[in-house]
């Protein structure tokens, strides 16, 4: 009788602690590991020590694993979960998510905060899904000191304008990177590779992260870009099979083929890439703005600037990282209160001093100056060449990714030609943003 | 078989069955509802019935056919390089292991690995720059395959697979040879026969049964190869790495396909189940 007592009060002590669990909290799901997690552990803190925040209001950070995560949590908003209130959103999975979410209303200040390029990244529909904490971009990494050896040898100089001619059919100049047209880094490429150039210092010109990866496919479609390109036109139609996108993936498959790329990139993501260019036998590559402090660290005389211009101009893919309302949130309430709160300067500079990398208006983002001048070329480049192609947002975005990943990296490996990869891209990307 | 010992059979069996039925019986009734309905990840609650509209797309899908012919080469290969290995190194390591038991368990370490950590492993030991196969290839001759380019890819995934899996192999192999009793080798070498006769004419085919079960066992494995392969080079360029699982996974969770997905899968199984079926009936009629 006393076991089934003590039993008894443990069963309800266990309820009572589930049920106060319940509605004692925001649970937040947030981007597990690197700096995105350290930093919203350091903005809750600030949250949870308001003293006019209620109990029941506090904020209770939740991470799993980031491998499949945007496939676990497809399935569990599909599934109505109630685990978190707030959950991660990204540019290119809030059609996805959103029929499980809820717009947001952010507060007044989120528009100096952001500007309209960044908060763009968060909106499905014309409508605010989330609240942008990071911001991706991409940079393209240099070696300072191989770019300062070949603007100084005249000798390198002419071997560079030989080999631009007999590959790109014109004799090109060595330039500076912030001056590079996509032609130029190319020749670059070609020039630093010892499979063209057996005298170069470094054994490849160049990196492409070619593995059938979705992601990879956001790395290389500011190429395009800036020739033009994009998904499709304003009437709907599908325009991949473009001159932009023919020129955009012969010039890389030049590259592969003539051995300016390691044979290995076409397995290669973003650790395998920066390990290349960290090895010191890469001259340039164009890689995400995440990647700074590491290959600076590895590489010390590696210079940044934005990804090389076309015809249309220089252009970024950008896409940001968030925190959104899940519509089966059980404090949502409490959970709006966060999201407008995370949207303020107080929340944002917070963000960024612990290790985010919100994507800040100019305004903002100079108030930061001193301690994160990273931030500074982040929001510039955001807000100058930042692009999101026509149709980004959209609920398969992910999916038209995964499909041009699969054609381009064929026509890469050589497994089949360029008008078989557009075709099929094309087709792919009809049936999906019809 | 009487009666009464059917009815016995059935009373032993039941609890197995139930327990299979309420561990495998939902999910299998879920794909095959799936599997003939439109559904997304909006609708995994009201799937709408499309009849064979599932299959018809997965059939007319020239990823499809081309994630099972790469299932079926992998499978293929992978299988009889692994009991080719293992029945020698069984064979030749036999009189070895009599001696010293416990280099079985050296052995066969590399099937206790997770195959998704022998992919990452394969990952990390391969890449150019990072692993020590292609450094030490570099110092020693200049230079070093591009193990997981696209020219040697396939190559590459077979041997990580061999290397995995071969051990398996081995144990049935070295089972099988120490179960052949004693004194047929004795009487074999009473009769001065050759080691070479020795195992064609006596070890051999007391062995084959095994080696039928040992190319299925490891040809099915292949078939369905997944993790070591997606944790190394993924579904490959142009979808040159895409074995069947793979394809499902992408379908499901990367294209939201679920109906199409489970569509695969069905198709999977029955190959599986028709190769088994298959399988099992050659190898009766050989052992017989």
């Amino acid at each position: 009788m006393k076991h089934l007592s003590i039993l008894r009060g443990g069963v309800a002590a266990l309820a009572i602690a589930a049920g106060g669990m319940a509605q004692a909290e925001v649970t937040v799901l947030g981007w597990p590991g690197g700096p995105e997690e350290a930093a919203l552990r350091a903005v809750t803190e600030v949250y949870n020590a308001k003293p006019d925040l209620a109990e029941e209001n506090k904020v209770e950070l939740l991470f799993t694993s980031r491998d499949g995560f945007f496939d676990k949590l497809q399935v569990d908003l599909a599934a109505g979960s109630t685990a978190f209130d707030v959950n991660l959103i990204a540019t290119y999975s809030i059609g996805r998510y959103a029929p499980f979410m809820e717009p947001v209303t952010l507060s007044d200040q989120a528009g100096a905060v952001f500007g309209d390029t960044v908060l763009k990244t968060m909106q499905f529909d014309g409508q605010q899904y989330g609240v942008p904490t990071d911001l991706s971009l991409h940079f393209l990494y240099f070696r300072q000191d191989l770019i300062d050896a070949l603007l100084a040898d005249d000798a390198a100089k002419a071997k560079y304008a030989a080999i631009a001619q007999e590959h790109l059919g014109k004799p090109l100049e060595p330039k500076a990177p912030a001056d590079w047209t996509w032609e130029d880094f190319v020749a670059n490429a070609l020039y630093f590779s010892q499979s063209v150039n057996p005298d170069s210092p470094t054994r490849y010109g160049t990196v492409i992260q070619a593995k059938n990866l979705l992601f990879n496919m956001m790395v290389f479609h500011s190429w395009p870009r800036s020739y033009g390109g994009n998904w499709m036109d304003d009437a709907g139609n599908i325009t991949v099979d473009s001159e932009a996108y023919r020129t955009a993936l012969s010039q890389a498959k030049l590259l592969f083929d003539l051995g300016a790329t390691p044979p290995d990139s076409t397995s290669y993501e973003y650790a395998e890439a920066n390990a290349a260019y960290a090895s010191g036998q890469v001259a340039a590559m164009v890689q995400w703005n995440a990647a700074a402090s590491e290959l600076t660290a590895a590489q010390a005389t590696t210079g940044t600037t934005a990804p090389p211009a076309g015809p249309d101009g220089k252009f970024t893919h950008i896409h940001g990282l968030g925190l959104g309302l899940n519509k089966a949130a059980e404090n949502k309430e409490g959970a709006i209160a966060f999201l407008q709160w995370l949207s303020t300067e107080e929340a944002a500079l917070a963000y960024a001093k612990a290790g985010g990398a919100p994507g800040l208006a100019a305004e903002t983002a100079a108030k930061l100056a001193a301690d994160r001048p990273d931030l500074v070329q982040v929001g510039e480049y955001a807000s100058t060449y930042g692009f999101v192609m026509n149709g980004g947002t959209s609920e398969k975005a992910l999916s038209v990714y995964e499909a041009q990943a699969k054609e381009f990296t064929g026509y890469w490996a050589g497994t089949q030609d360029l008008d078989t990869a557009l075709k099929n891209t094309t087709a792919a990307m009809t049936e999906l943003l019809k | 078989m009487s009666k009464k010992t059917r009815r016995e059979n059935a009373i032993l069996a039941s609890p197995m069955v139930l327990f299979l039925l309420a561990i495998l019986g939902f999910p299998t009734v879920l794909s095959i509802v799936y599997g003939f309905s439109e559904t997304s990840f909006e609708t995994l609650t009201r799937p709408e019935f499309s009849g064979l509209a599932n299959f018809a797309d997965v059939l007319s899908d020239p990823t499809f056919w081309q994630a099972a012919w790469f299932s079926l080469r992998f499978g293929l290969i992978t299988a009889l390089l692994q009991c080719a290995l293992g029945l020698a190194l069984a064979v030749y390591l036999a009189p070895l292991v009599e001696r010293h038991g416990w280099t079985v368990a050296v052995l066969i370490i590399p099937i206790m690995v997770a195959p998704a950590m022998m992919g990452l492993m394969y990952r990390l030991v391969l890449h150019e720059f990072a692993g020590p196969l292609p450094h030490y290839l570099y110092a020693w001759f200049g230079t070093a395959p591009s193990f997981l380019g696209p020219a040697h890819v396939f190559k590459t995934v077979v041997l990580a697979e061999t290397l995995q899996w071969t051990p398996f192999a081995f144990v049935l192999f070295l089972t099988a040879y120490q179960a052949i009793p004693s004194e047929l080798r004795e009487a074999a070498a009473v009769d001065s026969a050759r080691p070479w006769d020795v195992f064609r004419h006596i070890e051999w085919p007391l062995m084959r049964p095994t080696l039928y079960v040992a190319l299925f066992v490891r040809f099915i494995d292949g078939f369905r190869v997944f993790d070591n392969i997606y944790t190394l080079v993924g579904a490959g360029p142009g979808g040159s790495t895409t074995s069947m699982s793979i394809y499902i996974y992408e379908s499901f969770l990367r294209r939201g396909e679920i109906g199409k997905a489970m569509a695969a899968a069905i198709l999977l199984f029955l190959t599986a189940f028709l190769l088994l079926a298959f399988g099992q009936r050659l190898t009766k009629g050989r052992t017989e």
